[in-house]
Order: C-alpha cells, then structure tokens, then sequence
C-alpha cells in the first residue's frame, strides 16, 4: 500500500492546555486498536504519542501530531511552533529536564519524556531549532522487534 | 446458557418502546434499536447495569437465581455482600438480616466481611512480593475485569490473581461443608446475594477459573422483601441477636462494599480508588498511555461509590453508605483475620487465580488491515455527512457509531432520517 492509500489523520495540540491532556494519544491508541494492529504496537505508539502531545502541552505554544498508519507501519509525525530544544543530545538522556517546578509538582519532568519515546520507535528523528520549534517523526513497524 | 445469550441483562419487549434513554446510558454503546425495540450487541456488552438504571420504563432487568431454582438443593447457603447490610434501617444489626435469611429458607448463611478482610491481606502480600509492573489493578469487580480483556487487553498482566471474597468464600464452604454435613457435594448450593448483574456472569462464564464455586446469585432486589418480612415477624430473633452476638464481623472487610473499601486497608502502599463506569475507563486508558506507574494498587468499582451503587440494590445509594460507614466504625480497625491463616493460604494457592485473565480484544473494523484502513477512511467520511445531532433516531447512540456500523454493514446511511430529507 503506498502513501496515498494510508490512513492519515491530524490532530491539533494547544500549548499550555492541561486539561486536556492526553486526549489526543487516547484517540490514537483507540484507533489503533480498530484498525487492528497487534496489542504491543498500539502500547509504544499510545506510549510514545503521550509523551510527545505533554512535550507540545508543556513547553510548546502551539503544535499538531499527523497520524499516517498502512498495514506495515505507523508514522507519528510531531510539530510544534515553540522554543525548540537547546542540546538535543542531552535532552535525550534520561533524568535531564528543563521542567518547572510546577510542572513537576504534575509528576512530570522526570527527564524521561524523550528518551521514552526513544526506546518506544523503531525509528526516531528529531530536528529542532530554538526559537522555531521541533519536529519529531516517529515510526513503529508491525511486525517491529522492540519490547 | 450459550455464549450467544451469556448476559443476564434482559429487555422484555412488550414494555420496550425503543426510546433512546438506554442507548445513550450504555458506556460501551452496545445497544441499538431494530424494529422498535431496543438490542444488545453481546460482544460489546460488559454487564454494568447501567441500562437498567436508565430505562423509565422498566423494559430491562436481569435474569438472577429466583428462589425456586434454589429446590434443586437439599441443603442451602447464603454468602450476601456486605452491601446488604446496608439496604435495613440503622437499628436492624447485621446478625439480624443474617437471622432472617435463615428465617426465610437458607439452612446457612455465611458471613463475608471477614473473607473480604482476608482478601485485602492476600492482596497486599501479593504486592509486597510483586514490585513490578505497575500499577497493579484489583479484580473484585467482574466488570472491571470484563472490560480490561475487551477494551484494554494490554492491562490483562496488571490485574491482581488472587481470587475475589464470594469465591472465596464459597471455596472454603465447598472444601468443608460435604465432609462436615455428611451430604453430598451436588446436594449443596451455596447462592451469593449480589446487588448487582455482573456477578451472574461470573458465575455463570468465570474467567480465572474452569468453574465458580457458587450456584447462583439471587438480586437484592428479589430478597429484600422477603428479609423485610421476616425481620417485622421475629422479634426473639432481635432479642437473640442482642444478647448473643454469634458471628465475628470485620470492619476492614465490611468497607469494601464502599469504594476505596479494598485500598483502606492497605496502610503502606500508594493507592487509587475509582468509582463509576465513565471514570473508570477513563482512569484505565492513562495507565493504557503509560501513567500511574508509581501507584501500586488501582481499585476500579463501576457502580457509583462502590458495590453499595450497584443496579440490584434497593436503598439509595448514600444511605446505604451511611449505614456501612456506621458500622465500619462502631467495628473499627480491629483485624479478626489470623495473619498465619492468610499467608498459610496464600501459599498453598488457595486464594489465587486458576489461570490467567486472557486478553479479548474488540473486533477491529476488518480482519485484513489494508481493508480496516479503507474502512476507517469511509467512517471518516461518513461522520462529515451525518448531521452530528447524535439523537438516536437512527437506533445508534451517536452519529459516529452509525458511521461505525455502516462500516461494519450492520446500518445503511438511510437509517438516519436527516439523509433521507436530502434525497
């Protein structure tokens, strides 16, 4: 199946919208399910999905997940218009965060948001740039050997 | 009973006037109406109850034990949630209602407040010795785990394995009563008195065990009154019951008819209770994302405040609560389970599961994932067409779920009289 047959869907994330957070990765998760992909796909796309939606809620002012899924493969593609990552190698090791303290009081901000998502994928790429935003694309194959 | 007609809930078709009041309470969307009459789609269904709260018609009930079924045994057992006592006024005391199920045919009745303590223990040594994953989920409610092996698959490893109080209760009857009485095993019925449908289902399909250890369920509904009767006519009982009070309660064990009842007890753990059906599938698609991770035990009870809002039960639900909350209090924290008997129990395996909770997963839109793809691009479609009025005329819940079934070839567009306007 090529691109133009996928099944593609955009989902908008508003910065700083707490309430409702999660929304969004629930949708897919559900999604997913219906388009029948196998339990332990849906869990690191849903995983993965989260975390990025709390990256543009936290720190972003605006941002959108676009979902593409064929019977192979799902693509999450993530951009957000906000401050962008700094050192992109550090915020990908685990426990570095640049949450505030309230964010942490959330329970978020463990400095695992990234590297979760990371180990979730099967492939990861991350470009930012401070000022504009980030863009994160990520891909989880079906039949993909990750936990 | 088959697969096919597993569910207790039942529609009587000649007070069903296909209203969409039920449509719109089911938290699943597992019923339409066909024909004018309202329909369950038994796989989507998870036995809540809610339906049945809902109907101003009376339409729908649920097919529980009636008290002629109970003849086929010669020697009867009643096991009642601690729920019921919670459904008498706060002068009639526990041991009165238990006199009273005897007064009315029940040749025993087992108390089971101090199984749910027992219970409580087993789980927080389950804990102890589990530190991974988390958070674990607790299985007393058999919608809970109904709903975690359909909608929440994944969730399956979570749920705790050890079995709920009814059955271990009845375990305990079983392994004793025959040898004790002298009579034989299948002479014995031992019926659980449930404020609501789900237990039924449990009985009936169990899914840790190859078979449940009780025979049946009769409603609150259907045994209130009869109780009631009794208590006006016995008044030595009352008296008997003052002056000789027979039976150990547990306090611990009598709140977990009440929702957070099963996380009190556990004094060192970090805990979540949820009550009603909505929150609580809300609460399970987050752990489903990957939160509450540093919670060890999730308590999810679908009626609202616990078993004490199930759909069977009689008094409304704050008063009942009252009333237990009362007597978890005049009992207090005091533990009447023997430390020794639990851990010596937990592991001979007695209260655990007989296997694992198996995952169910809901039908995906098509079985070939290219075709499911197509399909959920004609829903995407179709949910711009309809009119988004979600009013139910069509016999499903909500425009999308039309989308759903049209996708599904359960429904076509027409069924919706808006389109039909527009042709």
């Amino acid at each position: 199946m090529n691109e133009e047959n996928a099944y593609q869907q955009e989902f908008q994330v508003k910065g700083g919208d707490f309430t409702r957070a999660g929304e969004v990765s629930c949708e897919i998760k559900n999604l997913l399910k219906e388009l029948g992909l196998s339990a332990p796909i849906v869990r690191r796309a849903a995983i993965a999905a989260y975390e990025a939606e709390m990256n543009i809620i936290m720190y972003a002012w605006q941002g959108r997940l676009d979902l593409s899924v064929t019977p192979d493969r799902v693509r999450i593609v993530v951009e957000d218009k906000g401050p962008g990552i700094q050192d992109v190698e550090l915020a990908l090791s685990e426990g570095y965060s640049t949450a505030t303290p309230e964010m942490r009081e959330l329970g978020f901000g463990a400095g695992m948001g990234l590297p979760n998502i990371k180990k979730n994928t099967d492939d990861f790429r991350i470009v930012s740039e401070v000022g504009r935003g980030t863009r994160l694309e990520m891909t989880f194959l079906a039949n993909g050997h990750k936990p | 009973m088959t697969e096919a007609n597993r569910h207790p809930i039942h529609i009587h078709d000649d007070a069903c006037i296909g209203c969409v009041h039920c449509l719109t309470a089911c938290p699943t969307r597992a019923i339409r109406i066909k024909n004018g009459k309202a329909r369950i789609i038994s796989e989507l269904c998870i036995d809540c109850g809610e339906c049945i709260r809902y109907c101003p018609h009376d339409a729908i009930d649920s097919l529980t034990t009636s008290f002629s079924d109970l003849n086929a045994f010669k020697y009867k057992v009643a096991i009642p949630a601690t729920v019921l006592y919670g459904q008498f006024d706060n002068a009639t005391l526990p041991n009165e209602i238990l006199f009273a199920l005897r007064r009315i045919g029940f040749d025993c009745v087992y108390e089971l407040s101090t199984i749910c303590e027992l219970n409580n223990a087993a789980i927080a040594k389950y804990i102890d010795s589990h530190p991974k994953p988390r958070p674990l989920i607790a299985s007393t409610c058999p919608v809970v785990a109904r709903l975690i092996q359909h909608r929440f698959p994944s969730l399956c490893d979570l749920i705790v394995p050890i079995e709920p109080p009814r059955e271990i209760a009845a375990k305990i009857l079983r392994a004793n009563l025959p040898r004790v009485l002298k009579i034989a095993p299948t002479d014995i019925g031992i019926i659980h008195i449930t404020p609501c449908p789900a237990k039924m289902v449990s009985i009936n399909f169990p899914v840790s065990m190859e078979k449940s250890y009780l025979d049946g369920a009769i409603s609150i509904r259907d045994i209130f009154n009869p109780i009631f009767q009794a208590l006006r006519q016995s008044q030595e009982d009352t008296i008997m019951c003052h002056l000789f009070p027979e039976t150990i309660f547990s306090g611990i064990g009598m709140g977990t008819a009440l929702s957070g009842g099963e996380t009190r007890g556990l004094k060192n753990h970090r805990t979540v209770a949820v009550s009603g059906v909505r929150d609580t599938i809300r609460v399970l698609d987050q752990v489903e994302l990957g939160l509450l991770k540093d919670v060890d035990l999730l308590e999810c009870t679908v009626c609202p405040d616990g078993c004490v809002g199930g759909p069977l039960a009689v008094e409304n639900r704050f008063l009942a609560k009252s009333r237990i909350l009362r007597l978890v209090n005049q009992m207090g924290e005091r533990t009447v389970v023997d430390s020794s008997d639990m851990s010596m129990l937990y592991h001979k395996d007695f209260l655990s599961f007989s296997h694992p909770i198996k995952p169910v997963p809901d039908l995906p839109l098509d079985d070939d994932r290219g075709r499911a793809i197509l399909k959920a691009k004609r829903r995407n479609k179709l949910v711009k067409q309809l009119p988004s009025k979600d009013c139910g005329a069509c016999g499903a819940p909500d425009c999308r779920t039309l989308a759903d079934d049209i996708v599904r070839d359960q429904a076509a567009l027409s069924d919706c009289p808006f389109m039909k306007e527009e042709k």
